[in-house]
């Protein structure tokens, strides 16, 4: 059973990673459809936990080649830009949505269009909780909508990424959704 | 909170500003092509396990027919450095010993400066738009444009500018693939 969001914030980080609902591979691999007649508004996600360290900073900065000193040269960041550790990265967090929508619109559905503003910074020993709640849906062209709230939360309840995002999925005995994917006409 | 810029407030959405909405960079061709080495380097950084990214037996099996690639991961192409380039980091350094490894390193199809006398840059927002998962052995291409500018006044009664550029990624058969956009205040 997901825990509430509203609950995870009560709990301690050790208690909060114990809720991570990130899906291995073969649950990736073996997903079922959650189809547009599914979901209500108020519906929570499942929930993303996250507890990154300095490696896992290092390890990111290295793959998409960002040579930021604030995310691995704790003097620099400390010293020169007086941030209170090394950060951890915006562009991180903006790849971890669209994961987080895929993985809820597998295997046939589309996660098409997420925005969100960055507002807090995060450090090493943070633990945080990506989450998302529908808003609104409705069916358009054949297809299901889902609108969301989404963000991802300290422990301490402080929001570093408040936004909003729209993903498609199919109609219970409805047409696939197409692709690529077509957006709908306004 | 913010507002709309009030008549008795100094503007700082001029003409000249104003007239950078809809300028577009050039369109660029990525160094490399998207492969699985940078797949799985991505794939493992950002702690998506999924099997569509690694096995070819399972993807092909799929709604998309192949391995897939996140629209995401293209994006950071943009910023590879090309290895017919200057050092672009050791140059950094010797400009600035105290550079922050990423401010002065230029990058491929960048649009030109804002004519603003507001220096100061904050991120204010990301938003992605996807439309189709690359695909191994792809060539990306990326085209900035300045999307959007607006003005607002901060509660110190000075008048601010939220720039908002977007980049439109595409394939080598021209199929579009995602489009970012990220907001930046200027004050």
């Amino acid at each position: 059973m997901s825990a509430p969001l509203e609950a995870l914030l009560k709990m301690t980080p050790a208690e909060i990673q114990a809720h991570n609902e990130r899906p291995t591979a073969d649950e990736l691999r073996n997903k079922t459809q959650t189809y547009y007649e599914d979901v209500n508004v108020g519906d929570e996600l499942p929930k993303y936990i996250y507890a990154p360290t300095p490696t896992h900073l290092f390890r990111w900065s290295a793959a998409i080649e960002n040579f930021h000193r604030i995310h691995y040269d704790l003097d620099f960041g400390l010293n020169h830009d007086k941030n209170p550790s090394i950060l951890i990265h915006g562009s991180w967090k903006q790849s971890v949505v669209p994961q987080f929508l895929k993985d809820f619109t597998l295997p046939k559905g589309w996660p098409w269009k997420a925005a969100f503003e960055h507002r807090a910074m995060l450090v090493p020993g943070d633990t945080l909780i990506v989450w998302a709640t529908v808003t609104n849906k409705y069916e358009k062209e054949g297809m299901g909508f889902i609108e969301m709230d989404l963000g991802m939360k300290t422990q301490d309840g402080v929001e570093s990424m408040p936004g909003s995002a729209t993903v498609v999925l199919p109609l219970k005995g409805g047409a696939d959704i197409p692709y690529p994917f077509v957006a709908p006409k306004d | 909170m913010t507002q709309e810029a009030q008549p008795d407030t100094q503007s700082v959405l001029t003409p000249e500003v104003k007239a950078m909405i809809g300028v577009e960079g050039e369109l660029i061709e990525s160094w490399g092509t998207v492969d699985v080495e940078y797949l799985r380097r991505f794939t493992q950084a950002v702690m998506d396990p999924d099997p569509r990214y690694w096995d070819e037996d399972f993807a092909k099996s799929t709604h998309y027919g192949a391995i897939i690639v996140p629209p995401i991961m293209v994006s950071y192409m943009t910023q590879r450095i090309r290895p017919e380039a200057e050092d672009a980091i050791t140059e950094a350094f010797k400009e600035n010993p105290m550079s922050d490894g990423i401010g002065s390193v230029k990058r491929p199809g960048e649009l030109p400066s804002i004519p603003t006398h507001l220096v100061r840059t904050l991120n204010a927002g990301n938003e992605i738009e996807v439309y189709q998962y690359p695909n191994i052995g792809d060539v990306i291409f990326f085209q900035n444009r300045y999307h959007d500018i607006r003005e607002r006044v901060g509660r110190d009664g000075k008048a601010f500018l939220i720039i908002t550029r977007e980049i439109t990624y595409t394939n080598q058969n021209k199929d579009l693939l995602c489009i970012t956009r990220q907001s930046s205040i200027r004050r």
